[in-house]
């Protein structure tokens, strides 16, 4: 069996997924911002509520002027009294309308991220096996789980927080200049100075942020590949040898580390200082100002305290433009993964799904035909080389042949897995191109070698792609036939046993039982049939047996042949050989003509 | 036992630790100065005092800010760089522990976990050792002297100011609890949609051949929502709980404004007291609101701590008894006798039953029988990557489990089943054996192994990088590779475990061959399913179900009819096949 498929959870790709390209990109944002039509209202709702957020921000630090200068120095209680409750609403208004936006903007980022995750579950659904051939499976998680949440976050925490912030800071700008232009320019000249710092410590920051996640994603690959290595490091006893290795690449982490570290504390340090500096301004400008009548105490405090607010968003505007830049790069995966279409085009042919028929009118054509087929899983790598054969409705064919003479491959492409390269395949004479491929799947079935179960109850599990249509009764009734019922109603539950993950918490021939059954209830037209090759015990064996031959009677079948059994029970076998069918006949026939069949049945009964 | 080993990790670092809390206290001290510094400069102003005085409190707000900046990053360079030290040397011990733990530990954890240990708890108990220790201090440095500089200015004024706050410590915990509890739900949700996801793009095949597409995105759907459903709830309690901060900054300066600003009007306190007592109330609302973060770090990095701990409790049980001896083996000695051996892997049962047996120094012998006989314990018993009962194995006539574990592990070359490359060149992977590996002895080794021609023509020769994160290797290069840096060590013993399985049967009697005349000399077990490489042994073996069940040369063992004379018609069959 060729199957290049990658299977497991793969680190995310540290390279592809850590590249950050622009904060903005207007073509990105624009099917963003197509992506949040349902939630329109409600962003422009929370986009709105900056305005009001900001005025109560800013008129607060005026009732502090207002109550010194009115009220306090003058000795005005009552009038103070007023001034504090004036204080009291704008607080609680302010929390309100924040606890409110916050909501709003989280609201918006989660149903973004909710939409784009089922777009991208739906998506992969449509996509053919040569995707899943290309994209492995971590690759796909990383973009369904990961990227969707860096997209929601930029909603939340980066974009409209932006824009907020630009309403406080220009508002801010705005009361300063109309209470006091001179002090103002006081504050405003240390903006480029805060600015520039703040710039040039985050940038430093992030550089050292990412040098350091490079560090730890080189330490934890070592460490993982000693960790599987470890019997080898043993044995050549070079214990010391990593030991001092991996000291080197922690002493290097440690160091990006410590880096990282001083420019953050550096940033947050000279932050405050300038703060603090500022302060000291105001009050020697502010001073000369009293003294002139200029200016008065509650005004000096005022501004003290506008500053204060003034500068918090300059500081943080780093930390989300990164929270932009992280959303825009994982936005650009997600939309080049939604932007991929699948290689196999859907027929448009007549859909023959429904009832099976079993028996076939006399002319009619074949069940299953190969038209010398080529197929390659990669360039010309032929897996099938001008493969044909028949398969009369009706039908039992056995197709053996050793490993890797395509066998598996002709069970994918009979339900259009994958299209082949040159010939046809055709199934009640009309080519699997031109099937609508649902009708396809119903009216061929393939029933895998490996019995994947899935997480669920035994119920859900024999149900699979029936779409609820099946009452209970028939799925007792399947679950006989396949010699499962009885261990079945002995697990606690019965049909409502819950499976556990790749059905690890049932045996080999529980497995096998339960995939018959799931074919029964699925009851497809065509049976294609890949044998497990894997043995159980002797007594599971036989009922095994028993419920595949009650499985192919009456059935079109093409059985994927393991067990010399099957072969013997086949209306006919076809020997698969380097890609072709290279001899036919019945079991009896083949062993009589002493071909590669015989072989092949003479190293069957020698094991 | 988990706090024992973070105290030792500890230890080496208190002089540090006290320096970085005494600048934390240094940097409280300076932050509490500079509002007092205001309400003089303030206290000041109001009494008409010279220029000159103002100038001289600017500056002093200048240097306190400019010392406060400073002491501050001593303390987080200190305490910070401190955390960082201690999460290097657990690493460091960790990684030396891991390395004294025998195969079977590894058998019995997967990866995943042990990393996780060492990566994401051992951050977990970083962060307590730092932002934890740091938060700590600083929480209570800064309620401490604020409350005194408060008492200083009014004490009945701080008994108000603070009335709210035993309140607002309450439910800023109270609100962590509930943040915590649902991000946990949130978290546990991310898990089965996870979990669903990997599970239905790892079934893929069965889902389409099932047409269940439909279905799943039902399904997937559900799981969507309902993690939809409890991240929306976990924002309504966040939308209650980031504005607290503000909240509770403002309710200070209301209490503040209202109360205080009556006793500066009557008299009792200065406008300057007034503007330092709201910037001292505005230092208390951020370690009021990171209290329960605090914890929260702390009782997760405890927890990291006892998972890693778990690690360290694990003894070796595979090493140097206290007599143990060196093996000054030279080729004549190197003779591997095992004496009525039985042995169980942990748990189950018997895979070697009295197996007695003796390989002559500079013999060559092979070990065939069916899948799970026991041919691969056979082997791995003999460097001891599990350990033989005591007085079963020998080696040169000495017990194995007497003989050091390094001294041994050096004369036996041995090449696993499965061999792991290391993600490094080609020379380092076969220069992995400790000692002088000249340039000469990794050329001759390679040429043995047929693998000379293959790494001329790798990219970059002798510094192709191999592995995971190189060139891939077919599975007989990598089997060739690690029989070449067995052989690089030059060892007087060989254990070969199935080592050519994906070698084509022509290249395998070649390289048995070259093997022969290059390494001959080497007591060699060879563990084979081939036949026609058995052929090559001086004596033949075969293993049944931990049994020896026949024994001899090729010839007479065909000659019988038991199980090799049937495993050999089977094999010449499956030859024949392969060539139609």
């Amino acid at each position: 069996m060729r199957s290049p498929r990658h299977g497991g959870q793969g680190q995310p790709e540290i390279h592809e997924d850590e590249i950050l390209g622009k904060a903005y990109d207007s073509r990105l944002a624009l099917r963003l911002w197509r992506v949040t039509r349902p939630y329109r209202r409600v962003v422009l709702v929370s986009a709105f509520l900056f305005f009001p957020v900001a005025a109560l921000e800013l008129l607060q630090p005026y009732l502090i002027k207002v109550a010194i200068d009115s009220h306090i120095l003058p000795g005005d209680w009552s009038g103070l009294t007023r001034i504090a409750g004036a204080f009291l609403l704008t607080l609680a208004g302010l929390y309100a309308l924040r606890a409110l936006q916050s909501y709003l903007m989280h609201l918006t980022g989660q149903r973004v991220m909710h939409d784009l995750r089922h777009r991208l579950f739906a998506h992969t659904q449509r996509m053919d096996a040569a995707f899943f051939d290309k994209n492995p499976v971590g690759r796909l998680m990383t973009r369904i789980l990961n990227d969707v949440e860096a997209v929601s976050d930029m909603f939340a925490s980066g974009a409209v927080a932006i824009l907020g912030d630009v309403v406080t800071v220009a508002g801010i700008v705005v009361v300063m200049l109309a209470m006091n232009w001179r002090l103002a320019l006081v504050t405003f000249a240390l903006v480029p100075l805060l600015a520039a710092s703040a710039a040039y410590f985050r940038r430093q920051a992030r550089d050292a942020y990412r040098g350091l996640r490079t560090r730890l994603a080189r330490l934890n690959a070592f460490l993982q590949e000693s960790l599987q290595g470890m019997m080898v490091i043993q044995l050549f006893c070079r214990e010391r040898e990593e030991r001092r290795a991996f000291e080197a690449l922690n002493a290097e982490y440690r160091r990006a580390q410590f880096r990282s570290t001083a420019y953050d504390a550096s940033l947050y340090a000279v932050v405050e200082a300038i703060g603090s500096a500022a302060v000291a301004l105001l009050l020697w400008y502010g001073g000369g100002q009293i003294w002139d009548g200029v200016l008065t105490f509650g005004g000096l405090v005022a501004f003290i305290e506008y500053t204060n607010r003034f500068f918090l968003p300059i500081r943080d505007l780093g930390a989300k433009y990164a929270v932009m830049q992280a959303g825009m790069a994982s936005s650009e995966r997600i939309f080049g993964l939604l932007d991929l279409e699948p290689g196999i085009k859907p027929g448009t042919g007549p859909g023959r799904a429904g009832a099976p028929e079993h028996a076939a009118p006399e002319g009619a054509p074949p069940a299953v035909e190969f038209q010398n087929v080529w197929f390659a899983y990669e360039g010309e790598e032929w897996v099938l080389a001008d493969c044909s054969f028949r398969v009369a409705a009706g039908e039992r064919v056995a197709l053996v042949g050793v490993t890797g003479a395509g066998k598996s491959t002709i069970a994918r492409l009979l339900n259009r897995s994958y299209d082949v390269a040159r010939g046809r395949v055709l199934v009640e004479g009309l080519d699997v191109g031109e099937w609508d491929p649902r009708a396809l799947r119903r009216h061929v079935g393939l029933v895998l070698q490996d019995v994947f179960l899935f997480t669920g109850s035994v119920e859900a599990n024999l149900r699979m792609g029936t779409d609820g249509a099946i009452g209970r009764d028939t799925l007792e009734r399947a679950a006989a036939l396949a010699n499962a019922r009885g261990f079945i109603e002995s697990l606690p539950g019965g049909f409502g046993y819950g499976i556990r993950e790749r059905g690890v918490n049932l045996s080999q021939g529980q497995r096998q039982l339960l995939a018959i059954a799931r074919a029964l209830v699925y009851n497809p037209a065509v049976l294609v049939l890949d044998e497990a090759t894997s043995s159980v015990d002797p007594e599971s064996e036989a009922l095994v047996q028993e419920a595949m031959e009650r499985l192919v009677e009456g059935r079109t079948s093409l059985v994927i042949a393991h067990r010399l059994s099957t072969v013997q029970r086949a209306d006919r076998v076809l020997v698969l050989h380097r890609g072709r069918v290279s001899e036919e006949g019945t079991h009896a026939e083949l062993v009589r003509r002493d071909g590669l069949y015989a072989q092949l049945y003479e190293l069957q009964c020698g094991r | 036992m988990p706090a024992r080993i973070l105290l030792q990790h500890l230890r080496p670092y208190a002089r540090r630790y006290a320096l970085g809390f005494g600048c934390l206290a240094l940097a409280s001290l300076c932050a509490l100065a500079i509002p007092w510094t205001l309400k003089r400069a303030i206290e000041a102003l109001q009494a008409g005092a010279p220029a000159g005085e103002l100038r001289q409190y600017v500056l002093l707000i200048l240097a306190l800010a400019a010392a406060h900046g400073l002491v501050r990053l001593g303390s987080r360079f200190a305490i910070l760089g401190g955390s960082q030290a201690v999460e290097f040397d657990l690493r460091q011990s960790l990684y030396g522990h891991l390395g004294r733990l025998p195969l079977a530990f590894y058998q019995a954890h997967r990866t995943g976990d042990l990393m996780s240990r060492a990566s994401n708890d051992l951050s977990a108990v970083k962060l307590l050792a730092g932002f934890g220790a740091l938060s700590l201090m600083a929480t209570t440095t800064a309620f401490v002297g604020t409350l005194i500089a408060m008492v200083a200015i009014d004490p009945w004024l701080t008994l108000y100011a603070m009335a709210p706050y035993p309140l607002l410590i309450l439910l800023a915990k109270r609100v962590n609890t509930t943040v915590h509890r649902q991000s946990q739900a949130v978290q546990e949700q991310l898990g089965a949609l996870s979990a669903k996801v990997q599970e239905n793009l790892a079934g893929m095949g069965v889902v389409r051949a099932y047409t269940m597409e439909a279905g799943e995105v039902r399904h997937f759907q559900r799981l969507n929502a309902e993690y939809l459903r409890r991240s929306l709830s976990l924002a309504r309690t966040q939308a209650t709980f980031s504005p607290l901060l503000g909240l509770i900054a403002g309710i200070g300066t209301l209490v503040v404004l209202w109360i205080g600003g009556a006793a500066v009007a009557e008299k009792r306190i200065t406008l300057g007291s007034f503007v330092a007592f709201n910037a001292y109330l505005a230092h208390l609302a951020w370690p009021t609101i990171a209290l329960g973060w605090t914890l929260s770090i702390v009782r997760r990095g405890l927890a990291a701590m006892g998972r890693i701990a778990e690690v360290f409790g694990v003894e070796p049980d595979i090493r140097d008894a206290a007599d143990a001896v060196d093996l000054p083996l030279d080729l004549g000695q190197a003779s591997i006798e095992f004496r009525d051996l039985s042995f169980a892997y942990e748990g189950r049962g018997p895979a070697l039953r009295n197996v007695t047996l003796t390989v002559p120094a500079g013999s060559t012998l092979a070990v065939v029988g069916p899948t799970g006989s026991g041919k691969s314990t056979l082997g791995a018993l003999i460097p001891r990557l599990f350990d033989p009962p005591a007085g079963s194995l020998f080696i040169g006539g000495q017990d194995v489990r007497r003989i050091r574990l390094a001294s041994l592990r050096r004369a036996v070359g041995y090449v696993p089943q499965d061999p792991f490359l290391f993600s490094r060149s080609i020379r380092d992977n076969l220069s992995l054996a400790v000692g002088p590996s000249t340039a000469e002895r990794r050329a001759e080794a390679a040429r043995v192994a047929g693998l000379a021609d293959e790494i001329d023509g790798f990219p970059a020769g002798w510094d192709t990088v191999v592995g995971e994160r190189g060139l891939t290797l077919s599975g007989g290069q990598r089997q060739r590779a690690a029989l070449a840096r067995a052989l690089a060590a030059d060892p007087p013993i060989l254990v070969l475990d199935d080592t050519f399985a994906n070698v084509d049967a022509a290249k395998e009697v070649e390289i048995l061959h070259a093997l022969r005349e290059a390494f001959g000399g080497r007591t060699t077990l060879m563990i084979t399913h081939r036949l026609r490489a058995a052929r090559e042994a001086d004596w033949i073996v075969v293993l049944d179900e931990g049994r020896i069940v026949e024994q001899g040369g090729h010839e007479a063992l065909l000659a019988g009819s038991g199980l090799y004379a049937r495993l050999w018609r089977i094999q010449q069959l499956e030859e024949e096949i392969s060539r139609a």
